[in-house]
């Protein structure tokens, strides 16, 4: 028994649990027709919530009060100016690639001058940047879809060994952030800052260090997903990361992330992502309408975060 | 022959009387939303006819303003602002049709002109410039019934949950099943009237789906569908577009190599301007039906290259309306 103890003292097994729930749900339906599809679909786009909800698990760890809700700005505005940069000429992903980690580096410092150097609150400060990457997303570019260099949008939609290529990069990334959090100083940093940012500080941690990097890291994340989602769906939108503000936040809820900081956990929010775009397609394929589709997810959602937080108590 | 004189200098103290009796007015475009390529469209639009008439002594002034959040509290302050301001028109796309009432209720109070487009508002006081949208859900089945006269399995893709326009499309579309009994919706999802949103949800639908003929849409919707489909390796079905340029571009790819034919239909982003020019002959003081309606522009394969070539790349289609256009408008309702 003692494995079952230890897998149900692991927060992230709910997510899990409720992503293998939808997707036996839609099986049931279709008698086990199209499930090699179905994960393929959920990996392929499970892989940018993941994206985004690892940069947003980070920051939400950082302690109350921190989140960044610049996100959707951000991947509008990485996607539109890497898009731009190319101009669909074939050889230039790199170069794309490298605007769009510009375009994160420079938004996460701005999220970050305007929380150290105004004191605003992290949600002030990320909504009000958010306006302006909007604006420059707008101004920049008028709204028109430029579409990838066809070499890349070939790798955003490919797959290698059978894993769709966006889901290889976040789970790249995840790997990264795993490391980082579990088996470097900065991950203890990171959590310390998140369960007590006084005592982190009088203990010597380079605090603020902490809290810029951060920042800057899920500004980059976001660009990354903005980056890929862009070549992926064949060109930029002024609206294509709106869905991902909210995404990004449930997914570390659900994944078992403590909402209160000083806790990560990088399976669960995988989990949650793979749960997230399942759950949608388990109610669409069910056929029920809109309005019983949103109150399910959300009942959902509460059921899982309630399972996961319980499990933690008791632990 | 007297008479036709008369009429010809009448006609010519008209043509005047458009300049010597608006110049001095000042025109506002209240927006609600600026996140979108057709969004963005509309508001070239409104600058390219804006900028024209100023230069031609028209108007005075024709300034467009768009809300950050696309909040109807917000617009509704705006549109406070604008009577401050002293305009002498309000051209608004309104972020909801019943929550802006109050404040266009207060700009006709002072005596300005309200004009809404596209997001229409119910305030009795205002004009309204819409747009048939149920007949465009309903067009699209009658489309297909031409096509595939056996019909068969259809998927929906819907707008953005909870919107008006949303239902309408939707309910059109609807009533085009119970007209061609053929047709059977076998699956819907919301696409949010965005390409990226659209194929994620289709992608996650496809595998639960049965073998469909067609997919019916709202715009901006199309291609994300078709990608989801060409990802799951499956025959692409009659997609009815909605006059995107990729999605334009798309088409045309697809008739080269395999004779793919489609149509396509939304509303020009250009109804800003056919505003612009029903708000000028009202205060020039034309008499105008509170209720007008502007024709979708459709394309079709005899249309499709010289619509795209038209069409500025990751654009909308679009046609710019003259005052001409808004006096066939406005004589089509009376």
């Amino acid at each position: 028994m003692p494995i079952v103890k230890f897998i149900l003292s692991r927060t992230w097994i709910w997510s899990w649990v409720a992503a293998a729930g939808a997707f036996m749900m839609v099986m049931a339906l279709t008698q086990g027709r199209g499930a090699s599809e179905l994960a393929y679909a959920a990996l392929s786009f499970g892989a940018f919530a993941a994206i985004v909800g690892l940069g947003q698990m980070l920051v939400i760890t950082l302690g109350p009060g921190n989140v960044d809700l610049s996100i959707p700005a951000t991947m509008t505005l990485a996607g539109t100016l890497a898009l731009k940069t190319m101009g669909s000429d074939p050889n230039t992903a790199i170069l794309g690639f490298t605007v769009a980690i510009g375009v994160g580096i420079l938004a996460g410092m701005m999220n970050f001058a305007l929380i150290y150097l105004l004191r605003l609150p992290p949600i002030i400060a990320t909504l009000a940047a958010s306006l302006i990457f909007q604006s420059i997303a707008i101004w920049s570019n008028r709204g028109l879809r430029i579409k990838p260099p066809e070499g890349l949008a070939d790798f955003a939609t490919g797959r290698t060994f059978g894993l769709p290529n966006v889901a290889l990069v976040g789970l790249g990334l995840s790997i990264l952030v795993w490391i980082v959090l579990e088996r470097t100083v900065f991950g203890r940093w990171l959590l310390a800052a998140g369960q007590n940012l006084r005592a982190a500080r009088l203990a010597g941690i380079p605090v603020e260090f902490v809290r810029a990097t951060t920042y800057i890291t899920v500004a980059v994340f976001a660009s990354i997903a903005g980056f890929f989602l862009s070549s992926f769906s064949g060109g930029a939108a002024l609206n294509m990361g709106q869905e991902y503000l909210l995404t990004s936040i449930a997914v570390v809820v659900i994944g078992g992330t403590s909402i209160a900081g000083g806790m990560s956990n990088v399976p669960g929010v995988w989990g949650a992502s793979l749960f997230m775009f399942l759950v949608v397609s388990m109610l669409n394929s069910y056929g029920l309408g809109a309005g019983v589709r949103m109150m399910l997810t959300g009942t959902i959602i509460i059921g899982i975060v309630i399972a996961a937080s319980t499990r933690r108590t008791r632990a | 022959m007297k008479s036709l004189l008369l009429s010809a200098a009448a006609i010519a103290m008209a043509t005047t009387a458009v300049h010597a009796d608006t110049s001095g007015k000042r025109i506002a475009l209240s927006n609600n939303y600026a996140g979108n390529s057709w969004r963005q469209a509309m508001l070239h639009s409104w600058e390219d006819v804006a900028e024209t008439a100023v230069a031609a002594g028209t108007v005075a002034a024709a300034d467009a303003f768009t809300t950050s959040e696309n909040q109807a509290t917000e617009q509704a302050a705006q549109i406070q602002n604008m009577i401050l301001q002293g305009y002498d028109a309000i051209v608004v796309n309104a972020a909801s049709p019943t929550a802006l009432n109050g404040a266009v209720k207060e700009a006709c109070d002072a005596g300005l002109v309200v004009v809404s487009f596209d997001g229409i508002v119910t305030e009795p006081c205002a004009w309204r410039i819409a747009v048939d949208f149920q007949e465009m859900g309903r067009l699209q089945v009658e489309y297909l019934a031409g096509r595939i006269p056996d019909g068969g399995k259809l998927l929906e893709i819907r707008g953005l949950a909870g919107v008006f326009v949303d239902d309408e499309i939707s309910a059109g579309i609807h009533k085009g099943i119970e007209e061609f009994p053929q047709f059977e919706i076998a699956g819907a999802v919301h696409g949010d009237w965005a390409q990226d949103v659209a194929q994620k949800a289709v992608a996650g639908l496809l595998p639960s789906l049965p073998d469909v003929v067609g997919v019916v849409t709202q715009g901006g919707d199309g291609y994300g569908a078709a990608q989801a489909f060409k990802a799951a390796g499956r025959d692409t079905p009659l997609i009815v577009l909605g006059n995107r340029q990729d999605e334009m571009a798309w088409w045309s790819e697809q008739h080269a190599d395999n004779g793919y034919e489609t149509m396509s239909l939304s509303i020009a982003p250009g109804v800003a301007s056919l505003s612009f020019w029903v708000a000028q002959q009202i205060l020039d003081g034309a008499e105008v039906p509170k209720d007008l309606s502007v024709p979708f522009l459709k394309v079709t394969q005899d249309t499709l290259d010289t619509t795209l070539e038209g069409t500025p790349e990751g654009s909308v289609a679009t046609i710019d309306y003259s005052l001409d256009d808004a006096k066939g408008v406005i004589a089509g309702a009376m």
